[in-house]
């Protein structure tokens, strides 16, 4: 089920959230009310993978209390044998991301590298496994570590599939999370959360509604087509996708932060204005925080981090972003994509030793520019069309602006004028809420119940349920 | 808990006044056929729209098939085969989609005959194969379950229609004949000319790029898709009809190597519903004097609505029906054809002149 569907906006989430409080006195029961909940908002796209997160869930609940070693541990372990215990969990849960996410991948490398004939899997990839992977190995780690333990399967359960974070994020820590499941009080429907949650989510749907859906076919368009792309046209086509990307994932973001609010549980903040970031690091302390925050603790710093030495260091960047690269998705694209980070960064440490320092507007508009054309790996099908798109923005394709219109209003069809004038004023919106100094969070942060608020509140939202639904046309291609 | 309660009931009653605007409007004529207004059939939105015909208008025979049967009139098949007629035919339409609107109009009101229109193109792809180009097919319409019609209650492009209709506003592209919705024979060129424009005869389909079929993958749509409706209700007549594209179709099989599993496919279907009682199948696809004849189409696929006429009535009237001791006198008939226009001499007495193989 998505954010943006209108069986989650009118059915789902008002019932989840009316239940839950009705069965707040009965602790038991309100968490197993979420559960189920998550369960059903998991299995409503595909039923056949709940047996899977099921599975994945009791098996690192199993790994968790074993390594548990508190004041009443289920095992006995030995260091050594904590560790093994560690290993093999984690092992396990990279073993289900690599056959359900990378089976296909490591197969087609494999036959163009031997030149076999090698049939491809063709396992369709179950919604969230990156995030509820990579939740439990942080979980596991941190057990291992003595600083989370979780003796109740049920809250457990809550933990992973709570729904709002289930699908995209963000990346929980089990200690940031189950204090708050485990609260009384925030079993009770609270005034000013489900305020502040109604207001959080509103924006995150307007976000994802109003300005990164009309951008998306304009970004399609220049991305399916960058042969037909003039230098104007590359370069609008990969703007609209850096802003496409940033209000769909942020726009899920504070949907998925709002909607937990009105549980009473605050997730960890995962966008905070990238676009203003001045240099490659800051922009990884702004984006997707809660990955950043992952691969930092459990990947970079395991490896060494930077205490030893430059070299090493490099290669632990290089190692983490590569792995970030990949964990967005089987494909060299965003192998691609994650080693331009990586080597950005390097390259920023160089640079910063050297004692040089930009001017802050420019420091911006480097790294501004070294994203988007970073984002054209990982919105390209594939390295071809990447060198592709990259020519057209360096002015070296033989396209004119008039192929791209053909190509415009070949994609934007049936209504391509209309289209066209709703993305242009979506990328303009975009542009001037990307550079407002208050972000949602800001504004979350500071919400007060005021009735202009509610007003905006109202209006936002009953804007975009209407344009959840989309009448399209049959478009009479080739038959 | 004021703001909020505040907030979410004006939210929620701004959406009900929404909602309750679009049923009484009824753009798409899903809870009731237009009658305060003339009724809206919009340029291309058969797939919203059939639904709400099964639904609501009342007729005894169901035309289905793909944009050739489009210029079947309603009043034609009821003067050919007596009864009410309804034409719920779409372009581009697959076998799912196919069976999808039989279901809903099966499911609707006692039918007594469907006159089903076949296309080896509908049973291309998979078994579940949609013609989502421009966006899913709204499939929330085709049943009866009102709690998952908001899509369509809260929809703004939906909100505009319906505005625009009490304020007699005509700016959008529609018909208001319901004798023939989707008609469209009076709007386009048919001829010779017409068709050839273009066309690459050494390559027809670089013009239209149709996937490669297989016969597995086509039975095993119809086993999916039809069968099951012909043997589940075998109180209505069900005419499965081989339409009259044009000869040069079968050259593009030819040139393709589609000409095969395309008379295995028909072949199959004969095979496969021979023992149902309910269920008859015609072939109009070696009549020479139509399909030969490029005057009579469109594109080398859609024919003049002079042809739909005769296929109506060929069906109502039990002509070009194919039975088991003909069919084999058909297939020879179109292969004969088939090896004919794929010779220089053949296909230049096809695209030259009027006159026409008999």
């Amino acid at each position: 089920m998505l954010f943006n569907s209108y069986e989650y906006l009118i059915y789902f989430l008002p019932l989840a959230l009316a239940a839950y409080f009705l069965l707040g006195r009965r602790a038991t029961w309100a968490v197993g009310w979420l559960v189920a909940c998550s369960l059903f908002f998991y299995g409503w796209w595909n039923p056949k993978y709940l047996p899977l997160i099921l599975a994945s869930i009791a098996f690192n609940f199993a790994i968790g209390r074993a390594l548990h070693r508190g004041s009443q541990p289920v095992l006995s372990l030995s260091k050594g044998h904590a560790k093994a215990l560690l290993a093999c969990g984690i092992g396990a849960n990279l073993l289900l991301l690599g056959v359900f996410k990378y089976a296909d991948f490591a197969v087609r490398n494999a036959a163009d590298l031997s030149g076999l004939p090698l049939a491809l899997p063709h396992i369709v990839l179950p919604l969230g496994i990156s995030f509820f992977t990579f939740t439990q190995i942080a979980y596991l780690v941190d057990v291992h570590r003595g600083q989370a333990k979780e003796p109740s399967l049920l809250n457990y359960a809550l933990f992973v599939s709570f729904f709002p974070h289930l699908l995209a994020g963000p990346i929980l820590h089990h200690s940031e999370m189950m204090p708050q499941f485990a609260s009384p009080s925030n079993k009770r429907p609270q005034s000013f959360h489900l305020a502040a949650g109604l207001f959080l989510l509103v924006i995150g749907l307007v976000k994802k509604v109003c300005i990164a859906d009309p951008l998306a076919p304009v970004a399609a368009v220049g991305f399916d087509h960058p042969e037909a792309l003039s230098a104007l046209g590359a370069w609008l086509s990969v703007l609209a996708y850096t802003l496409q990307i940033y209000f769909d994932f942020s726009g899920y973001t504070d949907m998925a932060l709002g909607a937990a609010r009105m549980f009473n549980i605050q997730m960890p903040v995962n966008f905070d204005s990238p676009y203003h970031s001045t240099d490659i690091r800051e922009f990884w302390r702004r984006w997707h925080m809660t990955l950043s925050r992952f691969l930092r603790e459990y990947l970079y710093i395991p490896l060494g981090g930077n205490r030893l030495g430059d070299a090493h260091t490099a290669v632990n960047v290089m190692a983490t972003f590569l792995l970030g690269g990949l964990w967005h998705g089987a494909a060299w694209t965003f192998v691609a994509w994650g080693a331009l980070h990586g080597a950005g960064l390097v390259c920023l440490r160089a640079w910063e030793r050297t004692g040089h320092r930009l001017p802050r507007a420019i420091a911006w508009a480097v790294t501004f520019l070294f994203v988007m054309v970073t984002w054209v790996f990982f919105r390209a099908s594939a390295l071809p069309a990447a060198g592709a798109m990259l020519r057209a923005m360096a002015g070296a394709s033989a396209a004119d602006a008039e192929s791209w219109s053909e190509a415009l209003r070949h994609g934007l069809a049936p209504d391509a004028q209309g289209s066209a004038l709703v993305a242009a004023a979506a990328l303009a919106i975009g542009l001037v809420v990307v550079a407002l100094p208050r972000n949602s969070n800001a504004m979350a942060l500071d919400f007060r119940p005021t009735w202009p608020r509610g007003a905006a509140v109202a209006v936002g939202l009953v804007w975009s349920v209407l344009q959840l639904g989309k009448v399209t046309p049959f478009l009479y291609f080739n038959f | 808990m004021r703001w909020f309660g505040a907030v979410l009931t004006i939210t929620l009653a701004c959406l009900a006044a929404a909602a309750a605007f679009v049923v009484w409007v009824d753009p798409f004529q899903q809870y009731h056929l237009a009658s305060r207004y003339p009724p809206r059939f919009y340029f291309l939105h058969h797939r919203y729209i059939n639904p709400g015909l099964a639904r609501n208008q009342a007729y005894d025979t169901v035309v289905s098939g793909s944009s050739i049967m489009e210029n079947t009139p309603n009043d034609l098949v009821a003067k050919a085969c007596g009864g009410s007629s309804v034409n719920l035919s779409m372009p581009a339409m697959s076998a799912s989609e196919q069976r999808l609107m039989l279901e809903t109009a099966l499911a609707s009101q006692p039918v007594k005959r469907v006159i089903a229109v076949l296309d080896f193109n509908a049973f291309a792809g998979g078994i579940e194969e949609r013609q989502d180009v421009a966006g899913p097919l709204p499939r929330y319409l085709y049943d009866r379950n009102p709690f998952n019609d908001l899509p369509y209650l809260l929809s703004w492009d939906v909100l505009a229609k319906a505005w625009r209709i009490v304020n007699g506003d005509t700016g959008e592209k529609f018909t208001s004949d319901p004798n023939g919705a989707w008609f469209w024979g009076n709007v386009v060129r048919f001829g010779r000319e017409q068709v050839l424009r273009g066309l690459d005869l050494e390559n027809l389909n670089a013009r239209y790029r149709q996937p490669r079929r297989t016969f597995d993958g086509m039975r095993a749509s119809f086993e999916h898709n039809l069968l099951p409706i012909l043997a589940a209700h075998p109180d209505t007549e069900f005419d499965l009809v081989w339409p009259p594209y044009s000869i040069l179709v079968w050259l593009d099989f030819a040139q393709r190597d589609q000409v095969q599993v395309s008379l295995d496919f028909k072949r199959y279907v004969f095979e496969a519903t021979r023992g149902l009682p309910n269920v008859r199948v015609f072939d109009l696809q070696g009549d020479a004097a139509i399909t030969h004849d490029l005057d009579r189409y469109d594109d080398i696929y859609h024919f003049d609505p002079a042809v739909n006429e005769r296929l109506i009535e060929a069906a109502c009237h039990g002509r070009y029906r194919v039975d088991a001791s003909n069919i084999g006198e058909f297939e020879r008939k179109l292969r004969e054809q088939v090896a004919a226009v794929a010779t220089p001499a053949g296909l230049a007495a096809v695209v030259s002149g009027p006159s026409f193989v008999r």
